[in-house]
């Protein structure tokens, strides 16, 4: 029961991505996130360099 | 004086972080939009257009989607006729301008907002109590009961709060119908749950003991 | 703040015009508490200004009231804090001042005829010139170009005095998150039949006002205000805003997916509305261990000498800090999720929620900027707060806090009654307002809102007299 068949009035992207537990909005956060992390590393390696 | 490289007290990175979010959260959100202008245009299956007026609506249980959804079914007059679309949209056009006009808003919520000091207009021109209000104000028709009341909501006091009369003119309470009878055909995804689904146990003295 | 208007110790016009902004906003904050109070009575007698002043009436003047003076104020404060950021006066100050009339002018105008027009006939010509019945933007058409107008000015001076002058990070957060408030109310601008449509775009405005841009505004007045306050230190307080600014808009942003939960928009704003505004409160968490902190490492670093320099300021600050996790955050929690939302939605929750979190997040921080206001005009080095200053804070919250919790009983009994065991409709409404819990809420709503309203009489006599006291006791 964890993926629902498809119920939207109309057919969407995100509205395909929506079909599960919180599959949408994980997605987004996790792009979201993810380039903070290469961000990080880059900020990092440039502090590094500095000292 | 390692204490100073710590990305975590780096300006720079938060203020990277930041710009990188708030600018990417906008772009979602507007790649959103298109995608929810698409699907709430007036005329789909959302949002239908303004000769829905011309369609009895009800308003069901959909087992597929877990709540209510609105039934656009046959054919009925609408205050003794069939409207063109061209009408229907004129219709629809002064009912919406006429209920801000008249600041529905400021005492009823519509789709859920607005104030409450009234009830919420979304699914009224589904509402039981015309039925009632049809002898009330002398009208054959729930769309003439509605629009009788509109135009003089202090004579057909059924509380303690009244509608004030509002100079609403008859063609105006008409379009306003339209207005209201457009909008309980509106997708809601639900909204509001079990809509008026206690109302006979209340007229019953609010118990099912009888 | 009255005896100042001609003669004070300000050294910028800019400033003196921030003060300017700061007397109209704390007059129509009254006129605000005074609408309130008598929508607050027609729910207890419904006859009361029946037909004459009905509910409509009161209502909307109450919070166009409370939008319009917020508005004021924070223009203020921007113009108030230009100077102490850029270390130059504003370019364009002749054209700001009369900016600042053309806008009071015009602000009358709009209030007048909602107080005596009220409503028209259901034409264009209604939406144009009385008003455009859409709930917070209500002001007629011809009022939102003059409005327009008249940001695009204080946005031309924000903007050039940014650019001529010195550019530190709170100044650059300012000027880019104006842009975006600015822009914002262009969206709420247009007719149109499609009441989906509608309330998607208006919602563009309200939300992404209040639960995004006027929270990083607010972001922005705390770094400066703990600058000038406490001496905090500025690195620290930029580091902080944009660790704000990031969780903000992170949030805030496509937080504004819960408000297209029931009104005909599609169902994957469910999820997107759920989990991105649920994260909303966590910023404000950030904002209050924020302020605490700062202030606990302020005090006692410098030896005897107290490190707070505007006692009434602070208050209001570490209130502001406290009522925006609680008020915004907390409240706002409460019925952000679809799965109560759709029994919450509509409900005196909503109200209960407006009101903790329009005081706590935004009324508190702009009164603190008033008294910073103050500060400056009477030239004190440091103010103390008197027992006026003392009787507002305590009044006003204990005020707004009681009327929250009165409408927050409310509104779990409309919820459970006329929603849950009802289904909404007209009878279960009314069934539901006339139950005795509805009433008593509704009594203690008006007794707070009473209270709140001594506390803002105390809140003016204390900003008239507080600069001349603590001048004569310095």
């Amino acid at each position: 029961m964890l993926f629902e068949p498809f119920t939207d009035v109309y057919p969407s992207f995100w509205g395909w991505l929506n079909q599960g537990p919180l599959t949408l909005t994980l997605f987004l956060h996790t792009v979201i996130v993810l380039p903070m992390f290469w961000l990080y590393f880059k900020e990092k390696k440039r502090l590094e360099q500095e000292k | 004086m390692a204490k100073s490289h710590s990305v975590w007290t780096s300006i720079r990175f938060w203020r990277q972080s930041a710009a990188w979010v708030t600018g990417f959260a906008v772009v979602l959100l507007i790649l959103l939009t298109f995608d929810t202008m698409r699907q709430i245009k007036m005329g789909g299956k959302r949002v239908p257009s303004p000769s829905v007026i011309n369609n009895h609506i009800d308003y069901k249980y959909s087992k597929k989607r877990g709540h209510e959804v609105p039934v656009i079914g046959d054919k009925e007059p609408f205050f003794g006729k069939q409207w063109s679309d061209e009408e229907a949209a004129a219709l629809l056009h002064k009912g919406k301008l006429t209920s801000q006009a008249k600041n529905c808003m400021n005492c009823h919520t519509l789709l859920g907002n607005g104030a409450y000091y009234a009830p919420d207009l979304t699914k009224a021109w589904l509402d039981p109590k015309w039925k009632q209000m049809m002898p009330m104000v002398g009208a054959k028709t729930k769309e003439e009961a509605i629009a009788k009341f509109l135009q003089h909501p202090e004579m057909y006091p059924t509380h303690e709060r009244r509608m004030p009369n509002l100079k609403i003119t008859p063609d105006e309470a008409k379009a306003l119908v339209a207005f209201l009878k457009h909008m309980s055909a509106i997708d809601t995804n639900g909204f509001p749950r079990g809509f008026s689904k206690g109302v006979k146990e209340f007229e019953a003295g609010g118990t099912y003991a009888h | 703040m009255l005896t100042s208007i001609k003669n004070n110790n300000l050294q910028f016009e800019s400033q003196k015009l921030g003060l300017m902004y700061f007397r109209v906003a704390l007059i129509l904050f009254g006129a605000q508490l005074l609408m309130g109070l008598i929508a607050a009575i027609q729910f207890m007698y419904p006859e009361f200004l029946y037909g004459l002043f009905d509910f409509s009436v009161a209502r909307m003047v109450h919070i166009n009231a409370l939008v319009v003076w917020m508005l004021y104020a924070m223009i203020g404060a921007v113009y108030y804090m230009l100077p102490d950021e850029t270390g130059i006066e504003a370019v364009g100050i002749g054209l700001g001042k009369l900016a600042f009339w053309v806008l009071t002018a015009a602000v009358t105008v709009v209030v007048l005829v909602y107080i005596f027009i009220q409503i028209g006939p259901g034409k264009e010509s209604t939406i144009w010139f009385i008003n455009e019945g859409r709930e917070y933007i209500e002001a007629p058409r011809w009022a939102d170009i003059g409005i327009v107008v008249v940001v695009l000015i204080f946005y031309y001076n924000v903007f050039f005095t940014f650019m001529k002058g010195k550019k530190t990070g709170v100044m650059t957060v300012m000027v880019a998150n104006l842009l975006a408030l600015a822009g914002l109310y262009l969206a709420g601008m247009f007719f149109t039949d499609n009441i989906s449509m509608d309330q998607y775009w208006w919602w563009w405005v309200i939300h992404l006002w209040v639960e995004a841009t006027w929270e990083v505004f607010v972001g922005t007045l705390a770094a400066y205000a703990l600058i000038k306050i406490i001496d905090a230190k500025r690195e620290i307080v930029e580091m902080w805003l944009w660790i704000e600014v990031l969780m903000l808009f992170g949030s805030g942003i496509l937080g504004l997916g819960h408000h297209y939960f029931w009104i005909g928009t599609p169902e994957y704003w469910w999820e997107i509305g759920a989990l991105f505004s649920a994260l909303e409160p966590v910023p404000l968490v950030a904002m209050f261990v924020h302020v605490l902190y700062d202030w606990g490492k302020e005090q006692g670093a410098h030896g005897d000498r107290p490190a707070i320099k505007n006692g009434p300021a602070m208050a209001w600050i570490v209130t502001n800090a406290f009522g925006n996790f609680l008020g915004a955050g907390i409240w706002g929690f409460f019925h952000t999720l679809p799965q109560v939302n759709i029994y919450t939605h509509g409900t005196q929750f909503t109200a209960a929620h407006g009101h903790l979190a329009f005081f706590g997040a935004y009324a508190t921080i702009l009164i603190g900027m008033m008294y910073l206001g103050v500060q400056g005009a009477y030239g004190v080095e440091r103010m103390k707060a008197t027992f006026k200053s003392k009787m507002a804070i305590f009044l006003i919250t204990f005020g707004v806090l009681g009327m929250t919790v009165a409408l927050t009983i409310a509104g779990y009994e409309q919820v459970l009654v006329e929603r849950a065991e009802l289904g909404g409709g007209w009878d279960a409404f009314f069934t539901a307002q006339a139950l005795p819990w509805m009433k008593q809420a509704m009594t203690w709503r008006t007794i707070m809102g009473v209270v709140t309203f001594i506390g803002f009489v105390y809140l003016v006599l204390d900003l008239l007299t507080i600069g001349k006291e603590s001048q004569k006791n310095s």
